[in-house]
């Protein structure tokens, strides 16, 4: 299952380094989405900013809560109330998403971003047929019959692997079972050959093995049609074996951002250095669930002058700096891009 | 399938049961004698005694029962003492009044609700919303009676957009042929562009009225599912491939609603009945709410009883046919997992 090694894209310290070979399909800068909440305004992310690549696989990781599904949401158009984006754009090529009307981003959606969810379960309509919703799903964006159709649906459920594709297309959702219906999302999120795949812990609803497999079976796909993924996850297993680059979300911000070699080696930021030392624990490494650290994260309706990490951090806890500055995002010398005030990526050096 | 069939079947039977032997009693055991309300106060002891006999009352309840029990299967449904007819006779005669009445105001409430509900949770503002809340609130609220005497005394009366309390048609209209003994239906057959005029105008306030209440309850019922399927994940995901707001709310999200009505339609036929009997009442509308209104005034107590069973047995058709639709529609419940 191991793609790691020698993937023909840029990574993301070359890209920082100015010499991409290439311009971003999506280009990502000071996204900022709250939820207006009775209760006060959830800033869920802030200021977020990245470039996606053609063929790369970049990962978001972070605890639950911190924004990933917010910023996913984000990036389609698809902030549920009360949420909305509040800054920042989104561009896509030449094409600014944020400010889209219905119709604007709807040509958008699933032709050049395609989203796949976390609960394959609830992500299909229960009283349509699967050959329905696929043969809508294509009809969208492509001017074909709809028996064209359903023979192109046809060819794409075979591809990621349900058997009998002719006779399973006139079946329920109900009729299939969880793997097979994250296989289908697969297959309808792909349908329009998205430039960009982004899948919202796509697995984590599913058995262990099943997980394993549909992973690797969209990481394959993305691979051989050369779409940009977006993977986010909980899973720090599969980010170290199947994604190229990690960005690290603290409360809504990306704390750190740099290659998954670089991170696995040497994290920069004493969250991202907090979760790896988790890893080592083979427990919490064999659920391949993120793991706990200490304490817990910080209210988002509070828009704190400090370091949001400060209260859980080993540094900054006697640090006046961190209580009071937010640190702002710093390229380091091996490229990552860090928001802590004490980071350094000569190991020893921070601490 | 099969056996949920038999099973509802079963259940629909001892149902009507039931409510034959609920009719049977509660009308034997309400206070005065009805003897003596249809022979009138001037009859003596001898002639009510008489009456009593003739109308098997001294008999005991068991005996008195099977009786009624083995008319009923004969298709007597006994004689109404107040009118001097056989009740059969007058059910058939008013039934298609009412029926005509009925499905008018089912289709009105449905169409209503389900407008209104779409209108309410589509747009994006929120004024449509508190409009449906305002007027469902006052649906529900005011009694159906009270309405209909209010818009008779108004709408009719005052400002004569519609006829008075003159039942189904203007007098002097031609009658169309009897077909389905539905005024508006027989006379389109007919082809008499008048008398179909004439009928609908006489139809659309009372029906209009009896709607009141089941479109307050439809229409919350189809805003809360509507609302409720928004925030489905599929919904998400047809709008992550690329689906526009319209197409999403009409092939995802509207299904799921109108299937929730379905099993509502037997309580909104509660909802009818009720609000027939006075309605029908206040504008003199000669159908079967209007008969038994009078006839529990009256005491005439064949054609209560008469009217409770048909009313017990087309409730349970009623929600028979909508659990049947209900099953057949739902692929998770038509197709099993494979
Ligand atoms: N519909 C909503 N209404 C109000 N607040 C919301 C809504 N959706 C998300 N939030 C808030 O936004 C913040 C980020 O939520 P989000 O779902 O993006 O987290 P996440 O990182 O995806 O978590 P998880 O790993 O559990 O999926 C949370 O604090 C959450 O409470
Ligand atoms: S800025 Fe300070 S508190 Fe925040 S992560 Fe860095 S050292 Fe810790
Ligand atoms: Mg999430």
């Amino acid at each position: 299952m191991s793609h790691t090694n020698a993937l023909p894209f840029p990574s993301r310290s070359m890209a920082r380094d100015g010499i991409p070979d290439q311009a971003p399909v999506l280009s990502v800068n000071g996204l900022t989405t709250s939820f207006y909440t009775a209760s006060g305004t959830v800033h869920a992310v802030r200021d977020v900013s990245f470039d996606l690549y053609k063929r790369q696989r970049l990962a978001i990781v972070g605890e639950s809560g911190s924004g990933k599904s917010a910023l996913a949401m984000s990036l389609v158009g698809l902030v549920p109330p009360p949420g909305r984006i509040v800054g920042g754009s989104v561009k896509l090529g030449g094409t600014e998403l944020v400010g889209l009307d219905d119709a604007g981003i709807s040509k958008i959606r699933g032709r050049d971003i395609g989203l796949v969810f976390q609960d394959p379960m609830a992500a299909l309509d229960p009283l349509k047929t699967i050959g329905t919703q696929f043969v809508e799903t294509i009809r969208v964006h492509q001017d074909v019959s709809a028996k064209v159709a359903r023979r192109m649906a046809c060819e794409l459920l075979a591809e990621v692997g349900v058997n009998d594709p002719g006779r399973r297309i006139a079946d329920y959702p109900h009729q299939y079972s969880g793997g097979m219906r994250q296989r289908v999302l697969i297959a309808m999120a792909i349908a329009n050959d998205p430039a960009v795949v982004i899948a919202d812990e796509p697995t984590t609803a599913l058995d262990v093995t099943t997980q394993a497999q549909v992973l690797d079976l969209l990481a394959k796909i993305c691979d051989e049609r050369g779409n940009a993924l977006v993977m986010i996850t909980h899973n720090l297993g599969i980010v170290e074996e199947l994604c190229d680059s990690v960005n690290v979300m603290y409360a809504g911000r990306f704390v750190e951002s740099s290659s998954t070699r670089s991170l696995f080696g040497a994290p920069a930021h004493p969250y991202s250095k907090a979760l790896l030392d988790c890893v080592i624990d083979p427990a919490t490494a064999k659920r391949g669930a993120l793991p706990a650290i200490p304490g817990s994260p910080p209210d988002l309706s509070v828009d704190e002058p400090g370091c949001p990490f400060v209260s859980r951090c080993p540094i900054g806890r006697d640090e006046l700096r961190c209580a009071t500055e937010r640190p702002e995002a710093r390229t380091l010398a091996g490229g990552a891009v860090v928001r802590c005030h004490f980071a350094s990526d000569t190991p020893g050096d921070a601490a | 399938m099969i056996s949920t069939i038999f099973k509802r079947l079963g259940v629909a039977l001892a149902t009507v049961f039931g409510a034959s032997i609920f009719a049977f009693i509660l009308l034997r055991k309400i206070p005065g004698d009805p003897a003596r309300a249809i022979a009138g106060d001037a009859a003596t002891d001898d002639a009510i005694a008489a009456l009593r006999k003739s109308m098997g009352l001294d008999d005991n309840l068991f005996v008195q029962y099977g009786n009624y029990m083995g008319s009923l299967l004969r298709g007597d449904f006994g004689f109404s003492y107040s009118t001097g007819n056989s009740v059969g006779s007058l059910l058939a005669q008013r039934l298609p009044a009412t029926i005509e009445l009925g499905l008018l105001s089912v289709i009105i409430a449905i169409v209503a609700a389900v407008l209104a509900a779409s209108i309410a949770v589509y747009s994006r503002r929120r004024w449509p919303d508190r409009l449906l809340r305002i007027a469902s609130s006052l649906a529900m609220g005011s009694p159906p009676f009270w309405i209909a005497l209010l818009a008779l005394l108004v709408l009719s009366i005052q400002l004569g957009i519609f006829p008075g309390p003159e039942g189904r048609l203007s007098p002097g209209t031609l009658r169309p042929p009897n077909v389905t003994g539905m005024f508006t239906v027989d006379a389109l057959l007919a082809g008499q562009w008048g008398t179909f005029a004439n009928a609908g105008w006489h139809l659309i306030l009372p029906a209009t009225i009896i709607a009141l209440g089941p479109f307050a309850f439809l229409s919350r019922l189809y805003r809360n599912q509507l609302r409720g399927t928004l925030r489905e994940t599929f919904v998400t995901v047809a709008q992550s491939h690329g689906l526009r707001r319209f197409p999403v709310y009409s092939r995802h999200v509207a299904p799921h609603g109108l299937l929730a009505l379905l099993p509502a339609a037997s309580l909104l036929f509660a909802d009818l009945l009720a609000g027939s009997l006075l309605v029908e009442k206040v504008f003199g509308w000669p159908g079967i709410g209007s008969m038994t209104a009078d006839a529990i005034i009256q005491k005439d107590f064949a054609v209560v009883q008469a009217v409770l069973l048909l009313a017990a047995i087309l409730y349970v058709v009623v929600s028979l046919v909508a659990d049947l639709i209900m099953t057949a529609a739902d692929p998770r419940t038509r197709v099993g997992a494979r």
